[in-house]
């Protein structure tokens, strides 16, 4: 099975796990993404809702436990076919959430491309936009790396 | 359905499929996610190739969105929640509603 390991900088990426972990803790009890659901029947609404939500929780659970106790020692995460799918659609919900919560004065330009000098931002806009982009990255790293093996899951 | 699962005579069974809406599902844009995180969510999705996919990305990118399946209802529903369990923004149109 193939594997990436990445060791990330536990000084940079330490203060970002509490701006991941505050938004994770919002998303708790909602959904990520805006969803219209047209005229779909009031049984089955609920039933898609609380499904989105419970596997929406379940891959945030799995990104986080990147972060434990052994990445604390190491500063090393690993990711491969059993959790490069989670932690990509965790990561898009998170970085919607942190958009939602922090982010909405950036233009869809900036959002899209990146391109900002962070210090120009104020916090905790600034700590949020940090992570934003921290997750995009995770993102790029498994889809260049595991995209085989996720399509393949 | 009864009917249908003794075995209705294929006339009926067609008058039927002609009779009900296509259902269109569509994704919007969104300034969040990755163009190579959507180009890959409709790979593993829709079954896409890789032009077909980056080809309604830029749809859903300059467009403000895509239809990517039309069919039944049924199978309708069942893209549109896949699609939303990797956080796209979808909807369900029915050419009844158009």
């Amino acid at each position: 099975m193939k594997r990436v390991e990445i060791r990330l900088s536990l000084e940079a990426v330490t203060p970002l796990l509490a701006v991941m972990r505050e938004a994770a803790a919002s998303l708790s009890d909602g959904l990520a993404a805006a969803n219209t659901l047209g005229d779909i029947e009031p049984d089955l609404r609920e039933t898609w809702l609380d499904e989105l939500l419970g596997s929406q929780n379940d891959a945030i659970a799995v990104l986080l436990g990147l972060f434990d106790d052994e990445f604390e020692e190491s500063g090393v995460i690993g990711f491969d076919a059993g959790n490069a799918e989670p932690v990509l659609r965790a990561s898009a919900a998170l970085r919607l959430r942190l958009r939602e919560r922090f982010l909405t004065a950036l233009s869809e330009e900036v959002l899209e491309s990146g391109d900002l000098e962070v210090d120009s931002l104020e916090e905790p806009a600034r700590r949020a936009f940090m992570c934003y982009l921290f997750l995009a990255t995770l993102q790029e790293l498994i889809i260049q790396h595991l995209d085989a093996s996720i399509l393949e899951g | 359905m009864a009917e249908h699962e003794q075995g209705s005579p294929e006339p009926a069974s067609s008058t039927a499929t002609a009779l009900e809406p296509r259902w269109h599902v569509v994704v919007l844009n969104d300034p969040v996610n990755l163009m190579s995180y959507v180009v890959l969510v409709f790979k593993k999705v829709l079954g896409f190739a890789e032009a077909q996919a980056r080809r309604h990305m830029l749809e859903v990118h300059e467009q403000g969105r895509s239809v990517v399946w039309s069919g039944t209802r049924e199978r309708a529903e069942h893209y549109a929640f896949a699609l939303q369990q990797w956080h796209l923004t979808v909807i369900l149109e029915s050419d009844e509603a158009r």
